[in-house]
């Protein structure tokens, strides 16, 4: 999640605001994996149900560019379009500097976003 | 014997059945984790010398049964065998050598007796021989552990997709 949040950092986690409303879009957030103790920081660009694609490292979301001021570094990325399933969010994270193979990034299933990070 | 012995009597023995249950289960939960456990450490053990090398191999080797199966995920073909598994171990040791695995949330699911289903997450932490900077890569996977012998051992591994 370079250059917005830092490798090895204390970030805070807030378990509550998703019971409350439901992700948006830019929403940073913590993703289990198998248990609590390792998470991933990734951001949320697509909700359930839309259509994501990468053309040349510029995300579109159903279509249309989505823009991006908090990547800093891209390198140009193709990315096939996928539908987002209705209870699943597409999440990257914002170091995009990288070859796309070294990047975690995708769909992933609601039940797995613990919350979002506060700071 | 009077009613109330009878209730005694049956509450203990009832007792005494629940204690051994949980202490039974909970003993081989801890026993499935220290072959994970036993399995990092000796992973992450360094040697150089050729009968180090064997013998580390022989070490990792003794957590899986003979036809263990390890799925790795995309772009990488399963390994298929204990043997097979050794021989790797061997061979990439130069290279394994420069990061330290850490398996971080392993749960165990006790199916019956003899077979466990275990989750968890791998953590590689790589230090840069240039920039000094580490990086940490983590990935989820799930595992089949079962008992024979008295031991426990992994019979397979599983890649977990957390983002697809």
């Amino acid at each position: 999640m370079e250059p917005t949040y830092h490798d090895s950092t204390l970030n805070l986690v807030n378990r509550i605001v998703y019971r409350i409303r439901a992700p948006r879009r830019g929403d940073v957030v913590a993703i289990r994996l198998a248990g609590p103790n390792v998470l991933y920081v990734k951001r949320i660009i697509a909700l359930p149900t839309e259509r994501v694609s990468i053309i040349e490292g510029i995300v579109e979301v159903n279509g249309a560019p989505l823009i991006e001021p908090y990547v800093h570094s891209r390198q140009r990325w193709n990315y096939p379009e996928v539908t987002v399933g209705p209870r699943e969010y597409f999440v990257m994270g914002d170091n995009r500097g990288m070859k796309m193979g070294d990047h975690d990034f995708g769909r992933v299933d609601a039940s797995r976003v613990l919350g979002g990070l506060v700071f | 014997m009077s009613r109330r012995r009878q209730i005694t009597l049956a509450a203990v023995l009832l007792a005494g059945a629940a204690l051994w249950w949980w202490r039974s289960g909970s003993s081989a939960e801890a026993e499935v984790r220290a072959v994970f456990e036993n399995f990092a450490t000796e992973f992450n053990s360094t040697t150089s010398d050729g009968l180090g090398l064997i013998a580390r191999a022989a070490h990792i080797g003794e957590s899986f049964t003979p036809d263990v199966v390890i799925e790795l995920g995309q772009g990488s073909p399963p390994i298929h065998g204990r043997e097979t598994l050794m021989g790797m171990a061997s061979r990439l040791q130069p290279r394994t050598a420069a990061f330290v695995l850490e398996l971080d949330d392993v749960n165990v699911d006790l199916r019956d007796p003899d077979h466990a289903d275990v989750t968890f997450t791998a953590l590689i932490r790589r230090r840069s021989g240039v920039s000094g900077e580490e990086s940490i890569d983590a990935r989820e996977f799930a595992a089949e552990a079962v008992r024979a012998d008295r031991r426990w051992r992994v019979s397979r591994v599983v890649a977990i997709d957390t983002l697809r």
